[in-house]
């Protein structure tokens, strides 16, 4: 019996991987853009609050 | 937002190595398979996301219950944050069996059972996180979170019985599939442990995630108390 060679998918294995990793660096970015916004505007509003104080 | 616990460190880096090994063994140590080729590869990792997309699905169905019974706001933080991550993990799984199903059933998209009620559950939960954004209330917004979460979750059975149940081109992994079922394979012992791996990986990965998504929604909150604080001064 004759056996034929594996389809050549490289590309589209490649564009598979290119997908998948990126979509989760791309969330892994956002999680520390998200956080660096969220303590700067915590520490303005903290000194916000304590000039309101003063 | 204080500096990471030693645990959460820990994980993260213990999943970073697991995700290096995995992408060893899906690249290098899995054989190629023999009809599809390289492309096959891309079903390790299509999987293991369809797979950390229901647990988190499931997880937030679960942490909505605990919201109702106990209306403590830390359930509905972990429920949304888990939504997100399915979210994403769908989206991995969606694109990514799309990109294979390209050579494969020569078309990038096809109104196949499993295609459709994934990307229908894929809508659930955008809509989800949409509909949240127009609540001020928290309250309100976490009881309509914890109800939608449970309610969206029927989504996930369906779509993982769908190729059981319907007439699909779809393989199925687990049990048996439709015999017409195109891009099916018989995995080797080395393609098994490539698999499993990138379950136990994935799954490693949804958990460090969560800890660090949680972490931040715990920041929002505060900082949102602090703002109304500031306000109301």
């Amino acid at each position: 019996m004759l056996q034929q060679a594996p389809a050549d998918t490289f590309t589209y294995m490649v564009l598979g991987f290119a997908v998948i990793l990126g979509a989760i660096a791309l969330f892994l970015v956002s999680l520390a853009v998200r956080a660096r916004n969220l303590k700067r505007d915590l520490v303005l509003l903290a000194e916000l609050e304590k000039s309101e104080k003063a | 937002m204080e500096a990471s616990p030693k645990a959460l460190r820990g994980l993260t880096w213990l999943t970073a190595a697991l995700f290096a090994v995995a992408l060893y063994m899906v690249l290098f140590y899995a054989p190629r398979e023999m009809v599809m080729g390289d492309v096959q590869r891309v079903f390790y990792f299509h999987v293991a996301a369809g797979w950390v997309g229901a647990l988190a699905f499931l997880v937030t169905a679960v942490t909505g219950g605990i919201y109702l019974a106990r209306k403590d706001r830390r359930w509905d933080n972990v429920a949304t944050a888990s939504v997100e991550i399915g979210v994403v993990f769908t989206l991995i799984n969606i694109v990514s069996g799309s990109i294979w199903a390209r050579p494969i059933w020569n078309t990038w998209w096809t109104w196949d059972p499993r295609l459709v009620t994934a990307t229908i559950m894929e809508l659930i939960y955008v809509a989800y996180l949409m509909l949240r954004q127009g609540i001020e209330d928290p309250d309100r917004r976490a009881r309509f979170g914890s109800v939608y979460g449970i309610l969206g979750f029927l989504s996930v059975p369906l779509t993982f019985l769908s190729i059981r149940i319907f007439r699909t081109i779809h393989p199925v992994v687990v049990g048996s599939g439709d015999p017409t079922a195109e891009g099916a394979f018989d995995m080797t012992p080395r393609m098994l442990q490539a698999f499993m791996f990138s379950l136990l990986t994935f799954s490693f990965l949804y958990a460090t995630l969560l800890w660090h998504r949680v972490r931040l929604g715990r920041l929002s909150e505060k900082v949102e108390q602090l703002k109304m604080k500031v306000l109301s001064a």
